[in-house]
């Protein structure tokens, strides 16, 4: 019966244009920073700080590096902006357009059907950060060479590494980043479920965590970082990490998954006590 | 069918529904009526469990809606006014979405309901194509997919054309006919009600203030339609023999106490008085509605 609950949601989901909006404008900015990566001096930019720390740089501007560097703008400005789009639809549409009470004179129970709608927004959140790391290094390797990876992240990570080992991190860092873009779909998914406009949802959710990233880069919040959501985002970069962190990413995870979970009871509870009227 | 106990739901401080019961047996077409805020849809919305009852008990089909919501909805099918759908599916595609959420449905089930409600042609087109009395028939076929036992229809004819509201005249007689249906039928439409429901509600401000069968509300009245060739010389003469106690409206008189129908025509006959019809008035849904409500008003 589950199944049957996700098909439906799902056809629901992937028959609107909407949804494709993301992939598309993805598309689009990839190309862009192919572009501008390849022709401006950005290229050279990351080719001297390679031999700076005694790289040789044509061994590593490969399609991995490129795939990486374009991916981490889009990680931390569009993904955030469609994942919340479509999770703020998810319950707040349906209740606008009347769907919502089309449904609910069934025999099915609310948390059932969250359930559903949830379940089906994870395998969206799957899709999108696969289709954009597949495309990402898609596109890279038609204009460049499969080479070794440099992974470089201010702060945080300097590392760099042979093919294989750069293909299986970039694998391992997706599977970090759909847990991320599970979480805020949880966020836009639980504003939706109480009884608001799909764009207030949506906005919400963005200025949750608009407000962690703020918060994440004052000085006077240093002390307070794992109180911010946002801090355990990094975990995506974190895999590239050479000795591996092992007990920060396991933190992360446990938080990222315990965030998703709350984030999913409390929509399910404020959507069971909601009246749903025309 | 149907079973309302003492039911109340207050939206903040509002009393949309006060200590309503109400009972729909099987097998009727039963009437809920009142004016725009009256609380009909809330009442409706508690039944399919959207709206929460603050007080009393609500059971369809003998289950208690918020405790036994899949036993309760089971066989119930509903359609509310100006129904929803994902337009950019086709029809089909909306049936098999709304249906699954009952009980897996065959697609040989899913065709009949199609053809039996007249989309058989468009029934794979997308849903922002159909006109409005397609959609009405797309909101009748997903009602009737559950094989339902209860029909709850919230305004069925809002937005339709004189032929449309026709049409969904004739498939509601047809349903309840053909499949021995109950049907709950809210409706600003009286003459709508008064031509298909056997038994009526009327609900005033969340309180019901009238139940029974709609014969009651067409209760004969003492009023007697007379139609003749002079209405003034008839009543003058009528008056003069003590044949009537009182006239009204240029057509309607009141027989005196112990007259009939039958002294009053043979009597005009032999007057001279062209007669060209007497009939017993019977008050109308609508006036006794209107009547209903005055007096509402004058209680309050």
């Amino acid at each position: 019966m589950f199944y049957n609950h996700l098909r439906g949601e799902l056809w629901k989901l992937f028959g609107k244009k909407r949804t494709y909006i993301g992939f598309g404008t993805f598309l689009l900015a990839q190309n862009a920073m192919l572009l501008l990566f390849h022709f401006t001096h950005w290229q050279e930019g990351m080719e001297r700080n390679l031999a700076g720390n005694g790289y040789p740089a044509q061994d590593y501007v490969s399609a991995l590096t490129v795939a990486l560097i374009m991916l981490i703008p889009q990680i931390v400005m569009l993904m955030p902006l469609y994942i919340a789009l479509v999770g703020g639809d998810l319950v707040a549409k349906e209740a606008e357009d009347g769907t919502l009470r089309m449904i609910l004179c069934r025999p099915i129970s609310r948390f059932q059907l969250l359930t559903a709608k949830w379940v089906a927004g994870m395998i969206f959140a799957a899709v999108l950060v696969l289709v954009l790391g597949a495309t990402a290094l898609g596109f890279a390797r038609c204009w460049f060479p499969w080479k070794g990876m440099f992974v470089f992240a201010p702060g945080m990570v300097f590392n760099a590494l042979s093919a294989s080992e750069g293909l299986k991190l970039y694998l391992c860092s997706h599977l970090f980043l759909t847990i991320n873009a599970s979480v805020i779909l949880g966020i836009a998914f639980m504003f939706s479920c109480f009884n608001m406009k799909p764009a207030a949802a949506t906005i919400l959710a963005l200025s949750f965590l608009f407000v962690n990233v703020v918060m994440e880069g004052i000085p006077f919040f240093e002390n307070y970082r794992q109180w911010l959501l946002t801090h355990y985002f990094q975990v995506w970069l974190l895999v590239y990490s050479q000795p591996t962190p092992w007990e920060r990413l396991g933190e992360s995870l446990c938080v990222l998954l315990a965030f998703s979970l709350t984030s999913f009871l409390i929509g399910t509870a404020a959507f069971q006590a909601r009246d749903i009227k025309s | 069918m149907i079973q309302l106990k003492h039911v109340s739901k207050k939206f903040g401080r509002h009393l949309a529904v006060a200590d309503l019961s109400l009972e729909v047996p099987s097998g009727e077409i039963y009437g809920l009526l009142g004016h725009n805020g009256a609380g009909k849809s809330t009442a409706i919305g508690m039944m399919l469990g959207q709206v929460w009852p603050t007080g009393g008990e609500v059971r369809i089909c003998g289950f208690e809606v918020t405790s036994r919501r899949r036993e309760a909805l089971e066989k119930v099918g509903a359609i509310f006014e100006s129904p929803a759908f994902y337009d950019y599916l086709s029809g089909r595609r909306n049936l098999q979405i709304l249906s699954s959420y009952t009980a897996s449905t065959p697609s040989a089930r899913i065709q009949e309901v199609i053809e039996w409600v007249g989309l058989g042609a468009r029934a794979d087109s997308k849903v922002r194509t159909y006109s409005h009395g397609m959609r009405a028939r797309l909101a009748l076929a997903q009602a009737l997919l559950p094989k339902p036992a209860l029909l709850i229809l919230d305004e069925p004819s809002d937005g339709l054309d004189p032929e449309g509201i026709h049409e969904m005249r004739q498939t509601i007689l047809r349903l309840q006919r053909e499949m021995g249906l109950t049907i709950l039928l809210s409706s600003h439409l009286l003459t709508e009600v008064e031509q298909l429901c056997t038994r009526i509600a009327v609900l005033n401000q969340g309180r019901k203030v009238f139940e029974g069968a709609l014969a009651e509300t067409r209760r004969q009245e003492k009023w007697v339609r007379l139609r003749v060739g002079d209405f003034a010389l008839a009543v003058r003469a009528l008056r003069e023999q003590g044949l009537i106690a009182d006239h009204r409206d240029g057509s309607l008189v009141c027989p005196a106490p112990g007259i009939g129908a039958d002294q009053i025509v043979n009597f005009l006959v032999r007057q001279g008085i062209s007669l060209f019809e007497i009939a017993p008035e019977q008050e109308t849904l609508e006036g006794f509605y209107l009547r209903l409500m005055d007096r509402q008003h004058e209680v309050a």
